[in-house]
């Protein structure tokens, strides 16, 4: 059981960082980015490629930053004059399109089958120990990632990308370059959701297309609107919760009795049904934003 | 030829309905409601369940619209409306909450997998060399008499006046006495049954699964986008253009180009063709090829 | 002669078959606080948005400090020194009045920048403003939460924040109320004392007189007088603009 345990807080760990990677921008950014998955797929298929050239683990980080990095900008400068639903659109669709792309290039992507047998971490240590040095090691980023971002929205960059995102007009005519603040934004937001990927990869050694779907952007937007938008604690906590809760799901099922449909027809009510219930009774979260914060040296 | 100009049709006939549909209530809620693909799922889904409790398949389809037609207004009254007073994008979030809880109902009522109605086999036939089955033709039929019937309400009669003044100008529709609030729930309904006879389209040539919603889901949109919001058949038109392109993709031989005999794109990318074809849309025209009297963009 | 601190020459803008400004040019000279009036419909605000850039003019130049600032975008005027208040200030939701104060301070977003807190500097400066524009007491609650007239001051301490050369000034006054008028005639007395240039489009003659050594007036589009509040009444075709404009709609002058 507790082998089941560290499981799921290892993935709830890697899901933390996309949690709080989409939480930046679109809690602090108001940015709709529907094409998430696809910068964490950059972190994935980084870590593969570099697994299946042999370049060594840390070349396949490098590898998913500087994809992630280049993702995000483009993100970011296209239809700048495009209103936010519109845009989340456009994000939705060229993340499709690079998740049909990883599809159909066999040689280079594996294809429909993907990467298999890539290498985790601590490969010589046994099996329990090995658990507990990645769940350590998952946790260590989340912390990291956790600190950086608190310290990047509640100082000066926090404070002008939150006036861009209630009211760009204003924003402009202060000085803030809109185009820069978004383009940081989903840059560092990529960076971060690249290294949830490069863990991911290596923790279940198979990377494929199938786990680049759009249900898994909504997952994670589920993750930061009932954590609660805008909170950088609030993202880790919707993560822990939604992936602990769907860990137990098919423990219901079995005791129940119900059939096998019903885990994921659970899932999907779950996701759903929590982002409706939180929309219309509590939109702040579980954990509001935070306001009247910005602490100064 | 000719069998590119019938599967040009085919794909065009799947998406035109949902794709008037998508854009009428686009332009007059003001928010990309996603939950319309599952209606058309679901108005297939219902009339197959209708059909195979006993009732003959035309009435079993008048059924499964009407009742489609009839949960999209009261998902609209009590649930689209409420988010909607938080802005747009949060009632495009919430659509796609929805959305996945109607999946997780059709998981629970017919499983993963694919359906289909109970129909009598037919051969297809043979006209000038190209290939057609009866139920294609039949199909190709109820979306050209929904079409020719929506015509003639929307430009012949005073209630399609009636709509047409108040998507293009609520309040000054309103301030010309037309009851607005009749018309917008007349326009959520009529969607609400078009993009349900959409989903029976589909459904009658061959089988429908939950998966068909999700896929529809950009292409429509790229349709809806490309006609113009709020140009129910510039819509149309955008089905054409979404159908043609993506036939164009997958059977052009790109060989000669790159200087080998045959040199096919792989299927998939049809799709990625559309999704594509949104992109530029939206980032240079993004009121639609027809440029259509909707200002927001 | 010095160079003026703001150069309009031939200013023209038409929405569709609509020529809203037909050749507008006049100067400003640092220092000075200028009024811009005209009845509605002039072109008032169509030309204050063309000088701050949010909207390009079809034709004719402008000056700012000695740069062409015609073909730049908002905030790069606004950098220069070239901010503007708006009509109708929207502020923030999510945000109190002291952290939006705090944040109207756009530094540039270089990479060092982005992990930096604002200096201690800055939030004596904040209150600073906060106590000289009477918002001390609501500098906690969300920006959006103020009154009409609350927000209009806490816009303009919105720019002072920006260290601006020029403050274009949209309507100050429109539905603020008399007391918190005088107010702000004795703020932005204080704030050109300190040497920054106003201009001002407003309604208000009083507010006018009291403040503008200058006023230009437009009338449809173009320019018809360039002088002293004082000899306005004395302009004829100032008064036959507003006269006019009133008879046409049947208004009292």
């Amino acid at each position: 059981m507790s082998d089941f345990l560290i499981h799921v807080t290892i993935m709830a760990g890697i899901f933390s960082l996309l949690a709080l990677s989409l939480n930046l921008q679109v809690g602090f950014g108001g940015l709709m980015n529907f094409g998430q998955i696809a910068l964490f797929g950059c972190g994935t298929y980084g870590a593969a490629l570099a697994f299946e050239q042999d370049l060594g683990m840390l070349t396949g980080l490098f590898f998913g930053l500087v994809a992630a990095a280049v993702v995000g900008w483009v993100f970011a400068s296209i239809g700048r004059n495009l209103q936010a639903d519109y845009w989340g659109i456009v994000t939705l669709a060229l993340a499709e399109v690079l998740r049909l792309i990883a599809t159909n290039e066999d040689r280079i992507t594996g294809g429909a089958q993907g990467i298999s047998g890539i290498r985790p971490f601590f490969p010589g240590l046994e099996s329990r120990p090995q658990q507990l040095a990645i769940l350590a090691l998952v946790l260590g980023c989340v912390l990291v990632a956790w600190l950086l971002c608190e310290r990047l929205t509640g100082g000066r960059y926090g404070l002008g990308l939150k006036i861009m995102r209630e009211e760009p007009q204003l924003s402009a005519s202060l000085g803030y370059d809109i185009l820069a603040l978004k383009r940081q934004c989903m840059v560092l937001g990529g960076l971060i959701a690249a290294v949830s990927g490069f863990l991911f990869a290596h923790y279940v050694s198979f990377v494929g297309p199938d786990q680049l779907g759009t249900s898994e952007t909504f997952l994670i937007w589920a993750m930061i609107v009932i954590g609660g938008l805008g909170n950088n604690a609030g993202a880790i906590l919707g993560a822990f919760l939604l992936q602990f809760t769907f860990a137990f799901v098919p423990f219901v099922k079995d005791l129940t009795g119900l059939p096998t449909e019903f885990v994921a027809a659970t899932r999907l009510v779950l996701i759903g049904g929590g982002l409706v219930a939180f929309i219309l009774w509590r939109q702040a979260g579980l954990i509001p934003e935070k306001t009247g914060r910005a602490r100064h040296v | 030829m000719l069998q590119f100009l019938i599967d040009v049709l085919m794909r065009a006939c799947d998406l035109a309905l949902v794709a008037i549909a998508l854009s009428a209530v686009y332009s007059l809620m003001k928010f990309p409601n996603v939950a319309l693909v599952q209606y058309a799922t679901a108005g297939a889904l219902l009339a197959i369940l209708f059909q195979r409790s006993g009732v003959p398949v035309w009435l079993a389809i008048g059924c499964g619209v009407g009742l489609t037609g009839l949960i999209g207004v009261l998902l609209n009254e009590f649930i689209f409306s409420r988010m909607l007073k938080s802005g747009s994008a949060t009632a495009m979030i919430g659509s796609l909450a929805v959305s996945m809880i109607i999946s997780a109902v059709f998981l629970l009522a017919v499983g993963p997998t694919a359906t289909r109605f109970a129909l009598p086999i037919s051969r297809p036939m043979r006209i000038l060399g190209a290939r057609i089955t009866e139920w294609q033709l039949w199909s190709f039929g109820v979306v050209a008499g929904a079409l020719l019937l929506f015509a003639l309400l929307y430009f012949r009669t005073d209630l399609g006046r009636q709509m047409r003044a108040t998507a293009t100008n609520e309040v000054l529709a309103d301030a010309t006495g037309i009851n607005t609030r009749r018309m917008k729930a007349l326009i959520v309904l009529i969607s609400g049954l078009l993009a349900a006879l959409g989903g029976v389209a589909i459904a009658l040539k061959g089988e429908i699964s939950i998966q068909t919603g999700l896929d529809l889901l950009l292409p429509v949109f790229a349709a809806a986008i490309l006609g113009g919001l709020g140009n129910p058949f510039g819509a149309v038109a955008g089905a054409l253009v979404i159908a043609v392109a993506e036939t164009i993709v997958t059977n052009t031989n790109f060989g000669p180009l790159l200087g080998r005999a045959v040199a096919f794109l792989p299927a998939a990318y049809a799709t990625a063709g559309s999704f594509l074809l949104l992109v530029a849309t939206l980032l240079w025209r993004p009121r639609g090829i027809f440029v259509s009297e909707v200002k927001r963009v | 002669m010095s160079e003026p601190l703001l150069a309009l020459t031939d200013i023209h803008k038409a929405f569709g078959a609509n020529q809203v400004l037909k050749g507008v040019g006049f100067s400003i000279a640092p220092g000075e606080i200028v009024g811009l009036l005209g009845p509605n419909g002039c072109g008032k605000s169509t030309l204050l948005n063309v000088i701050s850039g949010f909207a390009p003019a079809d034709q004719g130049a402008i000056r700012f400090a000695g740069t062409d600032i015609g073909r730049l975008a908002v905030d790069r005027i606004a950098r220069a020194g070239l901010v503007r208040t708006f009509q109708l200030p929207s502020m923030p939701r999510r945000m109190t009045v002291a952290e939006v104060l705090t944040g109207a301070r756009a530094r540039g977003t270089g990479f060092a920048g982005l992990f930096a807190r604002p200096p201690a500097e800055d939030a004596a400066e904040v209150d600073r403003l906060l106590a000289e524009l009477a918002l001390t007491h609501v500098r906690d609650l969300p920006a959006a939460a103020l009154s009409g007239g609350q927000k209009k001051l806490l816009s303009i301490a919105l720019v002072l924040r920006a260290r601006p050369k020029l403050i274009c000034l949209d309507e100050p006054t429109a539905g603020v109320h008399p007391n918190l008028r005088a107010h702000m005639v004795g703020l932005l007395r204080r704030i050109s004392a300190d040497g920054v240039t106003l201009l001002i489009v407003e309604h208000d003659m009083h507010f006018i007189r009291e403040l503008c050594g200058r006023c230009v007036v437009l009338d449809r589009g173009s320019v018809i007088a360039d002088c002293a509040p004082a000899e306005l009444t004395a302009n004829e075709r100032v008064v036959e603009a507003y006269l006019g404009n009133a008879r046409d709609k049947g208004a009292r002058a």
